[in-house]
């Protein structure tokens, strides 16, 4: 039977050097890892989009530094957790990578998520895991590419698997790759990817023990239990200088993608007591019927982005700060959903509950304050009469929108807020591939929310179709925009609009399917960041350059802020 | 000095000091200067080191040729000194230029974000009806009327340099070409720069980032040009043979930069220098690889050369602007002499990536700097010598280093000041050799057995600990470290990139074709020689083409050498498909032969041979062990914190071909200091490098 770490673990005093050269070493590892799997991973999700981690974990499963994925980083305890409550240690094995995309038994984002994790042995003692996620192409469920604006059901989103050995001693377990490969529309391509996946994982591995071998799996534990110290003591020591209090914020999503009518509610109260920081979200909504429900695993992700955001961004992030932080829920709510309520839209709801747990630490961080952002949303057109020759007729975008207003600081225009932060496509390359026109790509003056520092600006972007299309639209924000803070005034909301042959136009909710055919168009209009503060106290300089720059209009300026030049 | 001598001369400005290297070309021997640079007109910086030569007798008549390499419109750039840009787009698109990549760069915790200051703002911009599709056929045709309105309106807000960026332009000029006549007829001085001739390529953003740093920086790349050119003419260097280095690995001749639509190949163009030294002078180890690793004060930079040649790669950022020019690939990582340890809230050592600079500089150079920086470690630990710092130019204060290390590291972790200075040593060293690896894996590289070629002042103080971590077992250290960037501007031919970008299926691209398009692009490049006073004969072009998988979101580029000599033909593109597929192979670890292949812009490179140093003959010797009088006495170095060993110390200058030393050992020199440690012999080659070897 493996020792574990614990039972080995001694007062091991290791070096500050030392700690300090394993710290390089483990995030230059995590580096290689993410290359040598997008150099390696066969679907585009992979090799463009990146829309994947690698992490080195401590024998708990602890994050000992963070991906640039970020809010993957939160979920391994969860499922390191579950895979050491489901096998006896001395079943742990070297060359052992176990699999699941399991939201609710893995603490995965939603199934198209596949997470692998494997020990790492050296010498019979286990002192960590090396783990990865990446996106799934497709994996089976309701829809094509199985990701989905209005499952009802997390059986909806694809093949679950619990935390199961793919490979046990070394051995590739054929039997259950066929079975995934069963149930997916790309059978090929989520093939490649696993293969890459593990591969990358088993390179953590290997490296890991090279590190074991060379330094010692004592000092190895003990550099990891420093890191992990050092992490939780940082926290500490600025939870410590916050002032005690309450505070409690709330927000809202347009609707669950099911019920039109019913706007889904995010809630938190934050509690610092001397050492102490809670944060409540009893009074959160009822878990959705549809798919925007959060796992702990995400809401956790939200906190500690939120957390860091407002303390001090250079606090280094790793699962040592777990120590310092209290987290609450009350059941079947919708940062807290039981299975099987579906979560596969869970990015637009993290990114809501992101500005209402930094609306609630505004007030104990009031510098760091934060108006709500635009969050981020989809577009997806699939082309009917096959898109252009020697190009695939599947044309998917994801777009940015803008930040909110902030204590001293303008919300930044046109950009990806807070978890969120993938590219844009170019209109040469979408014109070029797909049977569209892209007529406007403009600024939409007076979407950014009126403060004394102002929100964010949106944009708009105008399609015009050249074949016949079908739109999938997904996003938020057209109900409930962006709020302000402080006496600022909301962002303004999103819009978006189908315009017929005549050039009619016709605003139609924020996420949907719409088909359309060649001739017809639609626009979008993303969500302009709130407003921090009475406009009436900003610095005219300000007013007269945004008017200049054309993100304020003069009579938005004369009307909000009492401006005349 | 003989009168007939004649002279080439290499000026590489940096941030701090002017490296001049001047070669006799009768003998191939070299003299080097350092002067302090003088950042406000650094053309001040250049004559004074000229004015050193001269002193010492070299007649500024007899230098024949002249290749300077300058920060000069980086400096701009970081400084934001750059020209008032006005600029022309397509009606309906002002959000490009904000919307920009839309993901955020620095930290990502981090929401109080803020883009880079916009190079020319909304309120300098103008939108210009006219529109062409992805064919290159005319929408809507331009509005001149429009392009009048903008550029008074523009001139009276105070711009001098036009950008213009229309959508698909590189698939049709015409309106961009157009609308710089409608400019000049206005405003017969502007400087213009367009799109389709910065960066002829797919992909709006970052060829409007790309035209935007050429309109931006091209007024103070001309007058500075200018005024050297003025204040050579002065000191009397009287030749015409006046190069530019480029990001490229080239030179240009300074009438091309004087002419516009190439200042930003100057962006990036001082790593390139070394790195074009060190595959032209270490010709053997560069066919077998080598990982160069330039640490100056600041910073670290690391580049790799396989098969004689540097890595390339299209695309980078400068200042957080994207930069689509060919350009050294290099990853910089903040670890210089003057990197600066310090504890953080966590209670870790850390180190960089502020930096002490030259001013103050580590808390050694005596100009109140308390913060211990990476010399101070070296001086703590016996690696360099206080009183021999810059050929003795300067002392260093041991003191003052020991001073700041007790106070800011080992008093806080209780440690002694030895070990402190060990461990600053220790993790700077990892983590270089952390970031070849991890460059290495990137690039599909492995550096075990490649030589590690260090230069700038620092490069060889460590060297021998960053080759030990990557298991690299030959150090070749070149004779003027410290001015090897200065001697790389000696080493390179004159080269101008071009490109066209044209997405087609590459199975629908007729061999014809493709040969007409890379037939106009020559002829363009002839033009251009032809105007820089370049004899087109003596050019030598080589094709390439970026290609991808379809459906694949970026190219890579292949070279189209030894295809289709006649005119390319079916066989050719054949060809050029299957070296497609292997150099996917190779960078991505995979290749789809079965997948279509489509091309995305055709390049071409036109090198023209200028006069080059040639080292001379490689001197016959036999080894020997190291002389007597090369020996100058011994110092307490501690190679580890707890004991002092006695090393013997030998001056650079007086070790001849053939002579061995065995480490540890340190060998000084007026420009840097090799490190040679217990393991390590070192021994000088037949061109005067130190090669430095691990036994067993």
């Amino acid at each position: 039977m493996p020792d574990t770490a614990d039972a080995r673990r001694k007062d091991t005093a290791v070096d500050a050097v030392t700690i300090q050269v394993l710290r390089n070493k483990v995030a230059s590892l995590v580096d290689e890892m993410h290359y040598h799997f997008y150099r390696s991973g066969y679907s585009t999700i992979i090799r463009e989009s990146r829309d994947f981690s690698c992490v080195i974990l401590d024998a708990r499963g602890r994050l000992i530094t963070p991906p640039p994925m970020f809010f993957h980083g939160t979920v391994y305890p969860h499922f390191v957790g579950r895979i050491l409550e489901l096998y006896a240690p001395e079943d742990i094995r070297d060359g052992d990578v176990f699999v699941s995309d399991h939201p609710y038994e893995a603490g995965v984002p939603h199934v198209s998520d596949m997470g692998f994790v494997a020990p790492i042995l050296c010498d019979g003692v286990l002192i960590g895991f090396s783990g990865s996620i990446a996106h799934k192409a497709d994996i089976g469920g309701t829809n094509p590419g199985s990701t989905s604006a209005n499952s009802t059901e997390i059986y909806h989103e694809g093949l679950l698997l619990p935390p199961i050995k793919m490979c046990e001693g070394g051995e590739y377990s054929t039997d259950i790759e066929r079975l995934i490969l069963a149930n997916s529309r790309q059978p090929d391509l989520v093939r490649g990817d696993i293969r890459a996946q593990i591969a990358a994982t088993r390179m953590g591995v290997t490296r890991m023990q090279e590190l074991g071998a060379r330094f010692g799996a004592d000092v190895v534990i003990g550099a990891f239990d420093a890191i992990l110290s050092g992490a939780a003591e940082e926290l500490q020591a600025a939870i410590r200088a916050m002032p005690d209090g309450v505070s409690t914020a709330t927000g809202y999503m347009d609707d669950d993608g099911i019920d039109r009518d019913l706007a889904v509610k995010f809630s938190v109260t934050v509690t610092v007591a001397g050492d102490d920081i809670a944060f409540d979200f009893s009074e959160s909504g009822p878990q959705a019927k549809g798919p925007v429900n959060l796992r702990p695993s995400m809401v956790e992700a939200c906190v500690f982005y939120s957390l860091i955001g407002a303390l001090g961004p250079d606090l280094h992030f790793n699962d040592g700060m777990r120590d310092v932080v209290k987290f609450v829920y009350a059941p079947r709510t919708v940062t807290n959903a039981e299975s099987p309520a579906p979560v596969s839209s869970y990015q637009k709801a993290n990114l809501k509950l992101v500005d209402v747990i930094l609306e609630a630490l505004a007030h104990f961080t009031p510098e760091r304050a934060i108006a709500g952002s635009g969050s981020s949303g989809s577009l997806l057109v699939n082309w009917q009469q096959g898109g252009r020759e020697g190009h695939t007729n599947l044309q998917y975008e994801i777009f940015a929108s803008a930040y909110g207003g902030g204590a001293g600081h303008d919300g930044a225009s046109m950009v990806a807020t807070h978890l969120s932060n993938l590219h844009i496509t170019p209109i040469e390359i979408l014109e070029s591939e797909f049977p569209c026109r892209i007529s406007e790509f403009g600024i939409v003056p007076d979407s950014g929310g009126a403060g004394e520092y102002r929100g964010g600006a949106a944009f708009r972007r105008r399609y015009e179709l050249l074949q016949d299309g079908l739109v999938v639209r997904r996003y938020d924000r057209a109900k409930f925009p962006s709020t302000g803070i402080m006496g600022g005034a909301d962002g303004r909301p999103s819009r978006f609009v189908l315009v017929d042959r005549d050039g009619k136009e016709k605003d139609v909710p924020a996420a949907g399917r719409f088909e359309l055919t060649a001739g017809e168009g639609f626009y979008l209009e993303k969500a302009g960041g709130g407003g921090y503060g009475d406009p009436s106290k900003r610095d005219p300089e300000a007013i007269a350059r945004d008017i200049a720059e054309g993100y304020v209009t003069a009579e938005a300026a004369k009307r909000d802020y009492g401006y005349e030049e | 000095m003989a009168d007939s001598a004649r002279y080439r001369l290499g000026v590489d400005v940096g941030g701090t000091h002017t490296d001049l290297v001047l070669l006799n070309v009768a003998s191939g021997a070299i003299a080097v200067e350092k002067v302090s640079s003088t950042p406000a007109n650094p053309a001040l910086g250049v004559l004074d080191g000229i004015g050193n030569f001269v002193a010492k007798g070299t007649p500024p008549g007899a230098i024949e040729f002249f290749s300077h390499g300058t920060t000069i419109t980086t400096n701009a750039l970081l400084e934001m000194r750059g020209a008032r840009v006005g600029l022309l787009i397509t009606r309906g698109y002002r959000a490009v230029q904000e919307v920009q990549s839309q993901a955020r760069d620095g930290n990502p915790f981090d929401y109080f974000y803020d883009k880079p200051e916009p190079l020319a703002p909304q309120s300098m911009t103008r939108e210009i009806g006219g529109r062409v599709d992805y064919e290159g056929n005319e929408l809507a045709p331009l509005d001149e009327d429009a392009v009048r309105r903008a550029v008074a309106e523009l001139h009276a807000a105070g711009a001098t340099s036009f950008a213009v960026c229309y959508l698909f332009c590189y698939t049709n000029p015409s309106h961009e070409l157009r609308t710089r006549e409608l400019i000049l007829e206005a405003l017969p001085e502007a400087s213009v720069s367009l799109s389709c001739e910065v960066l002829p390529r797919i992909r709006e953003w970052p060829r409007l980032s790309t035209t935007l740093l050429n309109a931006y920086l091209q007024p103070v790349l001309v007058r500075y040009i200018g005024h050297l050119n003025r204040e050579l003419d002065k000191g009397g260097v009287e030749t015409r043979q006046r190069f530019l280095m480029q990001s490229n690995g080239g030179v240009m001749p300074f009438s091309a930069a004087v002419a516009g639509g190439k200042t930003v190949y100057t962006l990036f163009s001082g790593p390139a220098a070394g790195a074009r030294a060190s595959a032209y002078l270490a010709g053997e180890d560069a066919q077998r690889g080598i990982v160069t690793l330039d640490m100056g004060g600041t910073s670290c930079d690391i580049a790799f050369i396989e098969g004689g040649a540097p890595l390339e790669v299209t695309e980078v950022t400068v200042a957080r602007r994207p930069l689509g020019v060919p350009a050294l690939d290099l990853t910089t990582i903040s670890a210089g002499g003057g990197s600066i340890a310090w504890i953080d809230r966590g209670g870790f050592l850390c180190v960089g990536p502020h930096s002490a600079g030259a001013d103050p500089g580590p808390a050694c150079y005596g100009k109140g700097g308390e913060d211990p920086a990476v010399t101070d470690a070296d001086v703590a630990l016996g690696y360099l010598n206080p009183g021999y710092f810059l050929g003795g130019a300067q002392t260093l204060d041991a003191a003052a280093a020991e001073a700041a290390l007790r106070d800011k590291v080992a008093g806080p972790l209780g440690m002694t000041v030895r070990e402190a200075a060990a461990g600053i040593r220790r993790i700077v060293d990892m983590r270089m050799a952390d970031e070849v690896k991890v460059f290495a894996a990137k690039r599909g590289v492995d550096p075990q057995d490649f030589t590690l070629l260090p230069f700038g002042g620092a490069g060889a103080v460590h060297a021998a600990a960053v080759a030990d971590e990557l298991g690299i077992r030959r150090i070749l250290v070149p004779p003027r470290p410290g001015a090897f960037s200065a001697l790389g501007l000696l080493c390179t031919d004159v080269v101008h990139d071009y490109i066209r970008s044209e997405l087609r299926p590459l199975d629908q691209v007729p061999p014809d074709h493709a040969e007409s398009v890379y037939a106009a692009l020559e002829e363009r490049a002839k033009a251009e020689l032809a105007e820089e006073g370049l004899d087109s004969a003596a050019s030598v072009f080589e094709r390439e083409l970026d290609m991808r998988y379809t459906g694949q979101g970026y190219e890579l580029r292949v070279g189209l050498s030894g295809l289709g000599a006649g005119g390319l033909d079916a066989a050719a593109m054949g060809a050029a498909r299957d070296r497609f597929d292997d150099h996917h192979a190779r960078i991505h670890g995979h290749a789809a032969k079965e997948r279509p292949v489509e091309v995305v812009s055709y390049r071409l490179r036109v090198r023209v041979a200028v006069p080059k140093y040639v080292p001379v003959p490689a001197a016959e010797f036999t080894a020997a062990p190291a002389p007597k009088d090369a020996a100058k006495g011994t110092r307490a170095v501690w190679f580890d914190a707890a004991t002092a060993t006695e090393t013997t110390l030998y001056e650079r200058d007086r070790l001849p071909p053939g002579a061995v030393l065995k480490g540890p050992a340190i060998v000084e020199q007026f420009d840097s200091t090799t490190v040679a440690p217990a393991g390590w012999t070192a021994s000088v080659d037949g061109d005067y490098n130190l090669i430095l070897t691990r036994e067993g």
